[in-house]
C-alpha cells in the first residue's frame, strides 16, 4: 500500500512537472503567436524570426519534461 | 558558403551607355549598386536625357494598354517566349492600334448589356404595377402615355398635376391613377402627341420626375413596354454570349502575342530601371557594383568586345565599409541547395560569415530521423514528398518538399534502430529494436542521455564555430564569451564524466577551475553587469543543452500515440471499427510526425545552435539580368534561396 501510495506521488509529481511547464509555455506562446501573427501579415519575410520567437519558451516544457523524468527514473 | 564578390566600377563612352547595359543585362552577373562616396568614385548622377525619359513613358503606357486589352479579353497567362527585339515595339504599338478599338467596343456594349439586364427586373416590377390602371385609350395612334411614381406622402401633388394637363390639353387627356403599393401611388396620363413638350416642361416645373425606361424599351403603354421588356430579357444574354465568342476569339488570336508584347516591354522597362544608379562625367557613364569573382574576366571580356575596347572594368579597393555593402550569394552542392531556403527564413548571413546551409543539411534530417524514428511513417512521409516533388518545380515549397524527403530517409533509418513500424505495430510484425526501443521504460534514460550527448556535441560545434569567427572578426568580446562559454561547458563535460564514474577522478578539479575560469571569461564579455550575468548565461547554456531533450521527448510522444492507436484497435470488440480508429489515430499521428519534427529541429538550429556564432542580416545578391535569363547562367541564384 505505502509502495503503491509513493508511485502514485511519483506520477503526480512528474505529471504536475510537465503540466505546469506546458500551461506555463502554453500563456507565452499564445501571446508571442497572436503578436507574431500580426507581424508576418504585415512583413511575411519575418516568419523566421516569429517561429524563434514563439519557440523561445518551449524550452520551459523540456525543463520540465527533464524534471518529470528525474522524478521518475530518479526517484520512482 | 559563400560567394566572392568583388566591387567593380565600370567607365564608358556616354554613346555606349545602352550597349553596355545590354552587355551587362545578358551576361547577367552583375549586382548593380547606387555610386556612394565610400566607393571613392568622382561622377554626378546621370541626367537622364529627354528622349530616354519619353521612350519609357512610352513603354509604360504601352504596357498599361495591353494589360488592360489582356484584362477585356480574359487571356490565360502562360509563360512567355522571349520575341525577338528588333520592331517588338512597333509591332506592339502597331497591334494594340488596331485591336483596342474592336475591343474597346465590345467591352462597351458588354457592360451596357450587363447594366440593361441588371436593371430589366426593377422596370418589370414598376411596369407590372402600372398594368392594372393603364386605360384603352393608351394604345390609340397619335397619343402618348407617361407614367409617374410618387410616395403617398406627397400624394396631393398628383391631382394638382392631374387637373393642370387636364387645363393644358383642354379636357383631352385621360388621367388615371392608383396605389401599387402601401408607400407608392402611380398616376398614367395619356395625352394627344402634340401636348408632349408642354407636359414634360410642366412635369419639370413641378419638379416631379416621370417614370424613365431604357431607351430599347422604347415609348408607349405599359403592356407594350413590357412586352419589348420580356424579349429583350431573352435576347441580351444571346447577345452577350456573342460578343463572348468574339472575345475569346480575339483572345485566342492575339493573347499568346499580346502577353508576349508585355513581359517583353516590361523587360525592356526594367533594363532602363537602372539607369538612376549610373553616374556621369561630361563625356562618360560610371557604373559601380559587384561582380562574383569568377565572372569579372567574363564581364571584362564581353564589355571589351562590345564597345570596341572603349571601356574601363576597374576592381575597386575592399575597404571595411565597403565590405559591409557586399551582397551576399549562397552557393552551396545539390543536396544542400534546399537548406539554404531554411537559412534565409532566419536571415541571410553575413558577407565573409560562415553560410550554417552545409551543416544544416547534416544535422536538421538527422534530428528528424532521430525524433520520428518509424519505418511505417517515413515510408508513409517518403512516398507523400516524392508525389509534391513531381508538382512542385521550383521555390521554396519544393525545398520545404525535398527536406521532407531527406528526413523521411532518416526517419526509417532510425525506425529500423528503434525497431519501430507505425510504433508498436513493427514488433508485432516481428521487428526488433537494433539500438533503443524507445516503448520501453527501461530504455528511457540511455534515450535522454543519447539525446543530451547529441545536444553536447551539437552545441559545442556552434561555440567552436562561433570562436572562429569572433577569433577572424578580432571581436574581443566575442572571443571572450564565446571563448569562455567554450571553456565552461567542455569542462561541465568532464567533471559529469568524473562524476558518472567514466572518467578518472584527477580531473575534478581541473573540470572544476576549467568551468570557474570559463565562466569568469563569459562574465567579462559583459562588462560590470558579467558577475551577475555570466553564471546566468552559462545556466542559459546548460538550458541549451537541455533542450535537445525535445528530441526524446517529441519521439516518446508520437511512440506513445502509435501505441495507443494499436492497443485500441485490440481492445475494440469489433475488429472495423478497431480498425478505422486505429487509423485515424495513426493519421493524426503522421500529421504531428510530418510538423513536428521539423519545427523542433527548426528550433533547435536557430535557437540553440545559429545563436552560438551566425551572423545574418547580409543583403541578398541580385544580379542585373533579364526575367527571361533566370536560370540559365548560374548555379547560385540569390532569388531561388
Amino acid at each position: 500500500m505505502e509502495n503503491g501510495l509513493a508511485i502514485g506521488l511519483t506520477a503526480i509529481g512528474a505529471g504536475l512537472a510537465v503540466g505546469l511547464a506546458a500551461i506555463g509555455t502554453g500563456l507565452a506562446q499564445a501571446r508571442i503567436g497572436s503578436a507574431g501573427a500580426g507581424v508576418i501579415a504585415e512583413k511575411p519575410e519575418a516568419l523566421g524570426t516569429i517561429i524563434l520567437l514563439v519557440a523561445i519558451p518551449e524550452t520551459m516544457v523540456i525543463l520540465g519534461f527533464a524534471v518529470a523524468a528525474m522524478v521518475l527514473l530518479l526517484g520512482g | 558558403m559563400n560567394v566572392e564578390m568583388l566591387p567593380i566600377e565600370i567607365i564608358g563612352l556616354k554613346k555606349n551607355l545602352q550597349l553596355a547595359i545590354q552587355t551587362i543585362r545578358e551576361l547577367g552577373c552583375m549586382h548593380i549598386d547606387e555610386i556612394t562616396e565610400s566607393m571613392g568614385i568622382s561622377a554626378r548622377p546621370l541626367t537622364l536625357d529627354r528622349e530616354t525619359l519619353s521612350h519609357q513613358e512610352e513603354l509604360s503606357y504601352l504596357v498599361a494598354r495591353i494589360e488592360g486589352l489582356l484584362d477585356a479579353l480574359s487571356v490565360q497567362e502562360v509563360e512567355s517566349v522571349r520575341p525577338k527585339k528588333e520592331d517588338c515595339l512597333a509591332e506592339a504599338r502597331n497591334g494594340v492600334e488596331t485591336l483596342s478599338p474592336t475591343v474597346q467596343s465590345l467591352a462597351d456594349q458588354r457592360e451596357k448589356l450587363q447594366t440593361e439586364i441588371a436593371s430589366l427586373p426593377r422596370y418589370e416590377a414598376t411596369l407590372r404595377k402600372l398594368l392594372p390602371i393603364s386605360p384603352p385609350s393608351a394604345h390609340e395612334v397619335g397619343k402618348v402615355t407617361i407614367g409617374i411614381l410618387v410616395s403617398r406622402a406627397h400624394v396631393g401633388i398628383l391631382d394638382s398635376i392631374g387637373r393642370r394637363v387636364l387645363d393644358l390639353t383642354a379636357g383631352r387627356a385621360e388621367i388615371v391613377a392608383s396605389d401599387v403599393d402601401t408607400s407608392t401611388r402611380a398616376m398614367l396620363l395619356v395625352f394627344p402627341e402634340e401636348f408632349t413638350n408642354d407636359v414634360e416642361s410642366l412635369l419639370g416645373q413641378e419638379d416631379v420626375s416621370r417614370l424613365r425606361l431604357p431607351s430599347e424599351l422604347g415609348e408607349g403603354p405599359p403592356d407594350v413596354v413590357l412586352a419589348v421588356l420580356h424579349r429583350r430579357m431573352v435576347d441580351i444574354p444571346i447577345e452577350i454570349q456573342n460578343i463572348d465568342r468574339e472575345l475569346s476569339r480575339l483572345a485566342s488570336l492575339w493573347g499568346a502575342k499580346l502577353i508576349a508584347w508585355r513581359d517583353n516591354l516590361r523587360d525592356q522597362i526594367e533594363a532602363n530601371s537602372v539607369l538612376p544608379l549610373f553616374g556621369e562625367t561630361d563625356m562618360t557613364f560610371v557604373l559601380a557594383g559587384w561582380i562574383p569573382k569568377k565572372d569579372l574576366d567574363r564581364l571584362r571580356e564581353s564589355l571589351t568586345e562590345m564597345l570596341d575596347g572603349k571601356v574601363l572594368v576597374r576592381q575597386l579597393s575592399i575597404t571595411p565599409e565597403i565590405k559591409k555593402l557586399t551582397p551576399v550569394a549562397l552557393q552551396n552542392p545539390g543536396p544542400a541547395k534546399p537548406f539554404e531556403s531554411l537559412v534565409n527564413l532566419l536571415a541571410l548571413p553575413r558577407y565573409g560569415h560562415i553560410d550554417p546551409t552545409r551543416l544544416m543539411a547534416l544535422f536538421f534530417p538527422l534530428f528528424y530521423g532521430m525524433i520520428l524514428g518509424d519505418v511505417g511513417y517515413g515510408l508513409l512521409l517518403l512516398v507523400l514528398g516524392f508525389v509534391l516533388l513531381r508538382k512542385l518545380k521550383r521555390g521554396v515549397a519544393r525545398d520545404v518538399v525535398i527536406v521532407l524527403i531527406m528526413g523521411a530517409a532518416w526517419s526509417i533509418l532510425f525506425g529500423i534502430l528503434y525497431g519501430e513500424a507505425f510504433g508498436t505495430l513493427g514488433e508485432h510484425l516481428g521487428m526488433h529494436a537494433l539500438w533503443f526501443d524507445r516503448a520501453s521504460a527501461d530504455h528511457v534514460a540511455a534515450l535522454l542521455i543519447m539525446t543530451l550527448v547529441v545536444g553536447a556535441v551539437h552545441i559545442t560545434l556552434g561555440l567552436i564555430l562561433g570562436v572562429w569567427e569572433a577569433f577572424k572578426d578580432r571581436s574581443r568580446n566575442h572571443l571572450l564569451e564565446r571563448g569562455g562559454m567554450l571553456l565552461a561547458l567542455i569542462s561541465l563535460f568532464l567533471l559529469v564524466g568524473v562524476l558518472a564514474e567514466i572518467l578518472p577522478a584527477e580531473l575534478k578539479t581541473p573540470a572544476w577551475v576549467g568551468m570557474i575560469i570559463g565562466v569568469v571569461l563569459l562574465g567579462a564579455s559583459l562588462g560590470w553587469l558579467g558577475v551577475i550575468m555570466g553564471p546566468i548565461e552559462f545556466i542559459g547554456l546548460i538550458g541549451n543543452v537541455l533542450s535537445y531533450l525535445r528530441i526524446a521527448a517529441i519521439g516518446l510522444a508520437s511512440v506513445y500515440l502509435a501505441k495507443v492507436a494499436n492497443d485500441v484497435a485490440g481492445l475494440v470488440g469489433n475488429i472495423f471499427v478497431g480498425i478505422i480508429i486505429a487509423l485515424l489515430i495513426h493519421a493524426l499521428n503522421l500529421v504531428l510526425g510530418a510538423f513536428s519534427p521539423t519545427i523542433h529541429s527548426l528550433r533547435l538550429h536557430y535557437v540553440e545552435f545559429f545563436r552560438k556564432f551566425y551572423e545574418g542580416g547580409g543583403r541578398p545578391y541580385k544580379p542585373f539580368r533579364s526575367s527571361f535569363n533566370i536560370g540559365l547562367d548560374y548555379s547560385y541564384d540569390s532569388e531561388e534561396g
